[in-house]
């Protein structure tokens, strides 16, 4: 719990600032001199080399799913009166959940950033777990901890209360949404907080404003671009998720989009889906771009002037209390569920009571061992290496082309690049579907490979970007006056610095491809069979023990690897 | 230019051998060993269940490697579906649901007719008389309850209707599983039973569950004190410690066979065929017995805590009837609940 603890996922802070300040570094990067754009040129070989590439990867899944999805025979599907109640369920859920996370996100930010409450550090840790775990083990977690006659319930009947408490409905659903996601939305938040100099706060305190004025009226309003990117990231994630709403919200007739179309995936009564899967992919696909639109049009950041930051506000008598409180809901919410989760392992079989004698590894070793489980982390491991090496590859491209080049192309990649980030995923999943028969994929692990290429990409960019864009290119452009071409310049000199970046990015793409679950339950053929699709299975067919025993180990395996990177990268940072 | 290009090289070069590297685990395993034949078998299987099996297969039968596609009855249908249109079917073996299921494949021509050695051990009623499927495991569905919540459970099916049930049952979606669909179309054609009664039970407010997994754990964690759940879901949870027991409804107890089949579209007849052999097999049947399930041949012995065949009262509904009134019963079902 070192002093950087906090910027565990410093890269995906990073990513989401950048996409915050949308407008890209072309314009914030020292301007390197003109190169590039002519014929034969090094720089136009890469620059033709990364757009094939980007439209394989990125554009053609996007134009077969626009393409399938104008056909009549896929606008009947929204006709449907099914399909309605599930889209307007997935609005009003990623509504309520990005405002109730950005809401949180923005008090957690202010008081462990900002404030001086004790312990910040290892509350800092903690608040982050949720980002670290898989939402759909998140969901597992709370499902053991609610359960009807689960630890919360037993202790409520205990003290003679008659009400039962379920996590399952439309509320249960928006509440693991907003838990999952709000740590995205304080990392962007506190991300923001961090650039607004302490000048204009000490300006207003000389004025004579106490701690809640300096709050009103001089840290939220310049906190506002930040609470919007934080709200539109939250949002669109939320759109998309397929664990929770299918764990939370099935059992209760509450459907999403997501879980719509695994429905019509899954055990569908007509015997060809894709049309209408295609149609709701579209619909998703035309949302979130609206979003995305939507928050470009309104001021990106808070253009300021670089400063010391402010001095730690000081909370006064409120300040023991809102600790004391601060403690207790993060252990409820990031600890008690993974404690359930942990017990549901360790019990032989549902039911038995929870005592020491009780407890065995038996959930543990069986899945541990047994096939399906090893070829599930066979398939991640491969699947997930494979789209980080291809990720970071195509990545560095792709940031060297933006930052070191200037050319009328820039805007179009950098949006190809980082608009999928943005896309809920099962659009991508259901694009990859659709053009996997066309390039004779269909059924091969290849699907799943290329929809996380798409996927997870931006990961990469924003990461390299962000550095590559802040050093000058006087190194470059030493290297150009020794006599070395501009590419070669390029792959000595820029490769070089971007390099531990890119890594980071891939190590971070790594992570979150390996437990992946909304793509990979959409995409999954015979022997494809991923670690998360492996968890779901076990979930939905009723083996709860070995479903939290290998949940559980990823769930650690995430927090471990995660913070090991975070940590790492924030070293180099520092350095 | 050809110094710049041979530079662009690990550029393009790494992201191919991300692809190949991806690729590699199948083709090496393929190289290791030339002979070896992959099988495909979709199955509605618990996954450790399966994983048992082609481990005991595979020992047996060296030089094959067998592929598991598990899924829910409903999905591993849709699938073959979706892939009967796009061409063919891509795996070799089904073994998963009910007759209604293989009666269709075997008239669309999904089916190639078996050509194994163990049937004649079987009643003739788990094989099929046109030889293209046959049963592997009797899978009864049954009631089952939380002995911490009721000391003695619903003793038949009309029994579940009475109003101490209310809100009480857990039930298996018969969209998802086919035992579950299965079971809605026997109901609806017993005489005793029927549509009056299923609109009394669906009255009765029951949680309609994914599949028999997730009602078995309702049962067991006390969520629901009743469940309609196959029986060896319910042993097993037992036999572990839960608190939950089974009762054999005295109105008659439905049940499926899991069938097994070859699919025509299998490039690997051969194998399929010594797969589907194995599984009632007399070693088969054994391995069934140790997984809980109640074994289609006599001399493999029956499951700890369950009744032999004989003392259940089994309903065998006229199969064309049921595989003809499926669709519709499952539809019934389903307006039921809206």
């Amino acid at each position: 719990m070192s002093t950087h603890t906090l910027d565990k996922a410093a890269v995906a802070q990073k990513a989401a600032t950048d996409r915050a300040s949308s407008a890209g570094c072309d314009t914030a990067a020292p301007k390197p001199p003109r190169r590039g754009g002519r014929p034969g040129d090094g720089l136009s070989v890469l620059r033709t080399v990364v757009w094939v590439l980007m439209a394989l990867v990125v554009g053609l899944p996007l134009a077969a799913l626009v393409f399938q999805g104008v056909q009549p025979a896929a606008r009947q599907v929204f006709g449907d009166p099914a399909v309605a109640v599930a889209a307007i369920n997935s609005v009003a859920s990623a509504l309520g959940s990005a405002l109730l996370a950005t809401l949180a996100g923005a008090v957690l930010a202010v008081l462990l950033e900002r404030c001086n409450i004790p312990s910040r550090n290892v509350l800092r840790w903690l608040v982050l777990l949720p980002f670290l775990i898989p939402p759909f083990i998140g969901a597992m977690s709370w499902m053991a901890l609610l359960g009807a006659n689960g630890p919360v319930n037993k202790a409520l009947q205990g003290l003679g209360i008659d009400a039962k408490l379920s996590i399952f409905g439309g509320w249960g659903v928006v509440f693991l949404l907003a838990v999952h996601s709000y740590p995205m939305a304080y990392l962007v938040i506190a991300a923001t907080l961090r650039r607004i100099p302490g000048n204009l706060e000490e300006a207003a305190r000389i004025s004579g404003a106490g701690t809640s004025q300096v709050l009103g009226t001089v840290l939220l309003p310049l906190l506002r671009p930040g609470l919007l990117a934080a709200f539109v990231l939250t949002l669109v994630a939320n759109l998309s998720d397929f664990g929770i709403p299918a764990l939370i919200g099935l059992p209760e007739r509450y459907t999403t989009l997501t879980t719509l179309v695994y429905r019509y995936l899954a055990s569908s009564t007509t015997s060809n889906p894709l049309p209408a899967v295609a149609a709701i992919g579209l619909l998703l696909l035309v949302l979130a771009v609206l979003v995305v639109l939507a928050q470009r049009k309104l001021p990106a950041d808070t253009q300021l002037g670089s400063g010391p930051v402010g001095q730690r506000l000081s909370l006064g008598g409120v300040r023991i209390p809102l600790t004391v409180l601060l403690w207790v809901s993060t252990i409820i919410i990031c600890l008690v569920p993974l404690f359930a989760l942990a017990s549901q392992a360790l019990l032989p079989a549902p039911g038995v009571p929870l005592t020491w004698e009780n407890l065995s590894m038996e959930n543990i070793v069986r899945v541990a061992t047994s096939a399906g489980a090893i070829s599930g982390i066979e398939n991640s491991l491969r699947l997930a290496g494979g789209a980080a090496v291809c990720c970071t590859v195509l990545g560095l491209g792709i940031a060297l082309l933006l930052t070191r080049g200037k050319h009328r192309s820039n805007t179009a990649l950098d949006v190809s690049a980082t608009l999928p980030q943005a896309l809920p995923g099962l659009v991508i999943a259901v694009g990859w579907l659709l053009i996997a028969p066309m390039l004779g994929i269909f059924n091969t692990p290849w699907v799943i490979l290329g929809a996380y290429v798409m996927a997870f990409l931006a990961l990469v960019v924003q990461s390299v970007r962000a550095p590559l864009a802040s050093v000058s290119s006087t190194l470059e452009e030493a290297a150009r006056s020794s006599g070395a071409s501009p590419l070669r310049a390029l792959l000595d000199v820029t490769t070089r610095l971007a390099a531990p970046a890119a890594l980071t990015g891939g190590v971070v793409v790594l992570l979150t491809a390996v437990r992946e679950l909304t793509i990979s339950i959409l995409l999954v053929a015979p022997g494809t069979q991923t670690l998360g699709v492996s968890i779901f299975n076990l979930q939905q067919a009723g083996d709860y023990g070995g479903a939290s025993a290998l949940a559980l180990l990823v769930a650690m395996a995430g927090i471990l690897g995660l913070s090991a990177t975070a940590a790492l990268a924030n070293r180099r940072a520092n350095n | 230019m050809k110094n710049r290009l041979t530079m662009l090289a690990p550029l393009v070069l790494i992201p191919m051998l991300g692809l190949t590297a991806c690729a590699g685990g199948e083709t090496a395993g393929a190289a290791d060993a030339p002979a070896e034949k992959t099988l495909t078998v979709y199955t509605s299987e618990p996954q450790a269940k399966i994983d048992q099996i082609v481990e005991a297969f595979e020992k047996a039968n060296a030089g094959v490697n067998v592929e598991v596609f598990r899924a829910a009855t409903g999905e591993l249908k849709t699938r073959i579906a979706a892939e009967k249109e796009s061409g063919k079917i891509s795996a070799d073996v089904i073994l998963a649901a009910d007759v209604p299921t293989f009666e269709a494949y075997a008239a669309d021509g999904s089916l190639a007719k078996l050509d194994i050695e163990n049937d004649t051990a079987l009643d003739a009623k788990f094989v099929d008389a046109d030889g293209f499927w046959v049963g592997t495991r009797i899978i009864p569905t049954i009631i089952a309850y939380n002995t911490g919540a009721l000391s003695e459970g619903p003793a038949s099916w009309a029994s579940l209707t009475e109003d101490t049930y209310k809100g009480k049952i857990a039930m298996p979606n018969p969209d998802v599983s086919g035992a579950a669909a299965f079971n809605t179309a026997v109901w609806l054609q017993e005489s005793a039973l029927g549509k009056g009664w299923m609109e009394k039970l669906v009255a009765n407010e029951p949680t309609v569950l994914e599949s028999n997994g997730p009602v078995g754990q309702a049962v067991a964690a006390g969520s629901s004190e009743v469940g309609i759940v196959v029986d060896y879901v319910a042993r097993e949870l037992a036999a572990k410690g839960s608190p939950i027991a089974v009762g054999y409804p005295s109105d008659g107890v439905p049940y499926v066979s899991q069938p097994a089949g070859v699919f025509a579209d299998s490039q690997n007849q051969e194998a399929g065929n010594d797969f589907v052999d194995f599984l009632i097999s007399q070693e088969g049947q054994k391995l069934a017995v140790e997984q809980s399930y109640l074994p289609v041949r006599e001399d493999a012995g029956v499951p700890e805590g369950a009744p032999a065949l004989s003392e259940i009262n089994l309903l065998d509904p006229d199969q064309e009837e049921i595989a003809a009134g499926q669709k519709k019963a499952v539809d019934f079902f389903n307006s039921l609940l809206k």
